[in-house]
This record gives structure tokens, sequence and C-alpha cells, in this order.
């Protein structure tokens, strides 16, 4: 093999690697391919370049998209997977299991894990560094949809506030978040 | 050596010097008629006009008209291409910006609903807590 083609090689991976630290959490593979039978597909990618590029057209004037551009500043990346279906069962409870192991490494505190039949499973996972906020995913399993968020990046519990509220989003009342520390658990059958 | 009265000693010679110079003399024949005869002539130096198309002449050469009409075709493409550029950019710029916004929200919108469960929990929680003591007074 010619020395090029080794340090292609070498590119190659160094670049998976950045992005699979950068991205931290992975969609498995099943649960990208439950696009095809939902009816409904929101799929976001954008890492920290893109971020810091879609919010330079964040406006100054509008205050919603200010602090927004504020609030994704520090952020490395922004990953969503939305899938609505038609009717109940079109995605098993192990691609949902697959995806909570992934957060329950160390490093990841589970704050919210609401299990309902009627209205389907919420979980929210805080990753902590240095007793700081690294990140957050959302894991929302209902009956006719799944959804999947993963923000990687310094974010404190204000920021986390932030999120609600705009762009007509219902403002997210901070005293009702469970703070990582407490590990707070609702569970409901 | 004296000097005799304020004047100085050459004064006599100069006065009489210029009042030579500036006496009255009579024009010579034809003056008048030479001097309206040159104001009837047309200028002898180049007018603007002329002086502009100096620079234009080199718009005569074929060579030069081509190359000049080559010039402003590849400045109009140069143009329209970083044009377009500029607005494909600003699309995908806005695009992002929108992928960026629908992120937040869906994110905002899951964690409310976390929320209201919670609420949800609580309430239930503390209507049996209720119950309960309510029940063990009786």
């Amino acid at each position: 093999m010619s020395m090029r083609k080794i340090t292609k090689w070498l590119l190659t991976l160094l670049a998976f690697t950045v992005t699979a630290r950068a991205q931290d959490v992975k969609i498995p593979p099943d649960v990208e391919k439950l696009s095809a039978k939902a009816k409904e597909t929101v799929e976001v990618t954008m890492d920290g370049p893109m971020l810091r590029w879609a919010s330079k057209f964040l406006s100054a004037d509008d205050p919603d998209e200010k602090k927004a551009a504020k609030l994704v500043a520090d952020l490395k990346g922004i990953y969503v997977r939305s899938y609505e279906f038609d009717k109940e069962g079109e995605y098993s409870a192990a691609e949902v299991e697959a995806l909570r192991s992934q957060v329950r490494g160390p490093g990841w505190s589970k704050v919210v894990g609401v299990r309902s039949v009627r209205e389907g499973d919420v979980d929210v996972f805080f990753k902590l560094q240095d007793d700081k906020m690294a990140g957050i995913v959302i894991i929302s399993a209902e009956p006719k949809e799944l959804t999947i968020v993963n923000i990687v990046g310094p974010l404190d519990l204000d920021q986390l506030a932030d999120l609600g509220g705009e762009f007509g989003i219902p403002k997210l009342d901070r005293k009702t978040l469970p703070k990582p520390q407490l590990k707070a658990q609702g569970e409901q059958k | 050596m004296t000097v005799s009265n304020d004047r100085p000693m050459q004064a006599e010679p100069t006065e009489s010097a210029l009042r030579n110079a500036l006496r009255r003399r009579e024009a010579p024949e034809g003056f008048a008629d030479r001097v309206w005869a040159r104001v009837a002539e047309p200028d002898s130096r180049k007018p603007i006009g002329t002086r502009r198309e100096s620079w234009l002449r080199i718009f005569a050469v074929p060579l030069a008209r081509w190359a000049a009409a080559a010039a402003v075709c590849v400045a109009l493409v140069v143009g329209g291409i970083y044009y377009r550029n500029v607005q494909r950019e600003r699309a995908q710029g806005e695009a992002a910006k929108q992928q960026l916004i629908l992120a937040l929200r869906i994110a905002g919108s899951k964690l409310q609903v976390a929320k209201s469960k919670i609420h949800q929990i609580n309430a239930n929680r503390v209507a049996t807590d209720q119950s309960e003591s309510h029940e063990e007074k009786e």
C-alpha cells in the first residue's frame, strides 16, 4: 500500500473519530430506516461549523433569533430525528432500548424517565463534565411518534430553559426542571 | 564726498529715462486692423472634444474593439456567477436557519412534554398523599 493511500485512510479514520466524538450518541441504523415507514420525518444534523454558519443567518433585530444565536454559540452539535407514523407499533422497543443503552454509560445522568402506556415514554439524559452540563439527549417514544434529540455542547440550565418559549414554544419553567445532580425520576405505568 | 540736497547723484538721468520711456507714442500704422483680424481668426488651440477623441481613437483598431467587447462579456459572466453564488449561499443559509429553528422547536416541545408529565405525576402523588392522610385521620 502506498504512503498516499495510508495517509488517506488515516485521515478518513481521524475524521470519522472526530465526528463520532462530536455526536457522542449515534443513531442506530435501524432507527434511521424508520423514515421509510414514517408519515412525516424530520432529520436535522448540524455539527459545530454548520451551527455557526446557520446562526449567522439568525437576525440580530429579532429578539428570539438573537437569543437562539446566543444559545447555540457554544454548542458542538444538534441532532434531531423525529418520525410520525400512521399507526402504532411501527418501531420496536429494542430500537429505543438501543438508544437508551448508549446514554447509560459513565458521564450520563437520567434526569427524567416517564413511562406511560397511553401517552408513551419520555427520557431525558444529561451529560455532565466537571459538574457542568455537556449535552442533553431526549428520547420520546409515543405510540405513533418516535423523537430523538441530541444536543452536544456546554448547556447550562438557564440555556436549557431558554430552549422553551422561543419561536412560539411555551416557556419552560426552570423551577420545575429537575436538577441533574438530584437524578429525579418520575415513573408512571 | 558731498551729497547735494536729499536726491541721489544719478536721479536726474533716471527720471529723464523714465520720462522718455513713458512718452506718448502713436500706434504703428494698421495696428488696430491687425488686432481685429487676429480676433476674427479661429482658435489655434485644440478644442476639448478633439482631445477626447484622441484616446477613443484606439477603438478604431478592430482588435481593440473585440478585446473591449470580450472584456465586457467576461465581466458580465463573472458578475453573474458571483451574484448567483451569493444568492445560493443566502438560500442555503436561510434553509440551515430554518432547520436550526425546527430542531430547537422540537427539543423545546419534547422538554415541555416531559415537564407536563412530571407535573401530572406530582399532582397525582399529592392527591394520593392527601387522601391517604385524610383516611388516616378519620
